[in-house]
């Protein structure tokens, strides 16, 4: 009984907050994203998270776009230039348009999804080198979304009642198919970063079903929940994104 | 015991200079110090026996030298992002793109939240 009552506290305080209240236009995160293996550190690319406002005839609309560059002394080696960026409702975060351009090495692709919410489809468009374009609609569940929005819905929610080891599961649409990642909440914590000491809410992220995502995200425990610091488990080593910057925060 | 030591040094040099030249020249302290303690043994067994070969000390010459590098790299070279125009004309022609699709649209405020909620004991 105790036990329900609780998953029932839990699931309403998130659907709840589901609502955004943490995320406005105008906010740039800048992230080092680097390489740990035995406590060196290299740091290997620059990744943005900015968000603008976007104005249509009908209504007004949220820009999310992410950015990784590779530092300069990289480019000669291995080049990244990608761009991952989704048009979503400012209130609700439901994502209406998603791109994803990535130019890695020699190596391009982009890859588009118009939502459609009410049909519940996907209409996509993968394009690669050489003029190739292939058109695909796909069926998606109620709750599925892009990586983008849902890396920024994990802000919209309250955390500050929960318990130490709820979880969520988020469903993403990822190279034409829908993802379930797993969000667990593992307590507060306490870390240094180059915008200051920050209390954070400490999540634990993975993919359901298999071991290829597993890493660890720090939020900010406070109204704006911007993430400071993610360690992501790789064969050998550590990969870190570290804060940087924050701009045009929303609180 | 000497010839292991003076193998695992020249190849722990060898490795260190190789890391020195690339953009992950920090990890090659990594080797550099082990090219520094196997030398320094091949160098202490070789006394021993009071016969130095060449290619010990060779050994020391390259860990310098990727010391060195590695130093410099961390001082001089800064991290820093170069050339994204590219990255930037695809910005713009992706929002140009973006815009027209979301103006022919159908946005309408649907709420998604059917999530799933679990609640797993934490594990450490």
């Amino acid at each position: 009984m105790l036990r329900i009552s609780i998953l029932l506290v839990c699931f309403f305080s998130l659907s709840l907050n589901a609502q955004n209240n943490a995320i406005g236009p105008g906010e740039k995160l800048t992230y080092t994203a680097s390489y740990n293996m035995s406590g060196i550190l290299t740091d290997l690319a620059q990744v943005t998270m900015e968000t603008s406002a976007v104005k249509t005839s009908k209504t007004s609309l949220l820009r999310l776009k992410c950015t990784a560059t590779t530092y300069s002394k990289w480019d000669s080696f291995f080049k990244i230039r990608d761009l991952y960026e989704s048009y979503v409702s400012p209130k609700t975060l439901t994502p209406y348009l998603y791109n994803r351009d990535i130019n890695e090495g020699s190596y391009y692709k982009n890859m588009k999804y118009t939502f459609s919410h009410k049909t519940k489809t996907v209409k996509t468009i993968q394009k690669k080198k050489r003029n190739w374009v292939e058109k695909k609609t796909v069926s998606i569940g109620s709750g599925t979304k892009d990586i983008i929005s849902t890396l920024y819905s994990l802000r919209t929610f309250d955390m500050t009642n929960l318990t130490k080891g709820t979880s969520k599961i988020f469903t993403i649409l990822f190279d034409r198919e829908e993802v379930k990642g797993k969000v667990t909440y593992l307590g507060k914590d306490t870390i240094s970063t180059a915008i200051g000491n920050k209390v954070c809410y400490k999540l634990a992220i993975e993919a359901v079903n298999s071991n290829t995502v597993n890493g660890t995200l720090w939020l900010t425990a406070d109204e704006n929940k911007i993430p400071v610091y993610g360690k992501f488990k790789i064969p050998v080593g550590n990969g870190e994104l570290k804060i940087k910057s924050a701009t045009g925060l929303r609180h | 015991m000497k010839k292991l030591f003076t193998t695992l040094a020249i190849l722990a040099s060898i490795l260190a200079i190789i890391l020195s030249v690339l953009p992950v020249s920090n990890l090659a302290v990594i080797p550099a110090i082990a090219a520094l303690i196997f030398g320094l043994i091949a160098f202490y067994l070789s006394k021993k026996t009071g016969h130095i070969k060449k290619i010990i000390q060779f050994t020391f010459l390259l860990t310098i030298m990727a010391l060195i590098i590695i130093t410099y790299k961390a001082i001089f070279t800064e991290t820093e992002v170069s050339s994204t125009k590219g990255l930037e004309a695809t910005e713009t022609k992706l929002e140009e793109e973006a815009l027209e699709e979301l103006e022919g649209l159908e946005i309408d405020e649907i709420e998604i939240d059917e999530t799933e909620l679990e609640d797993i004991p934490f594990e450490e």
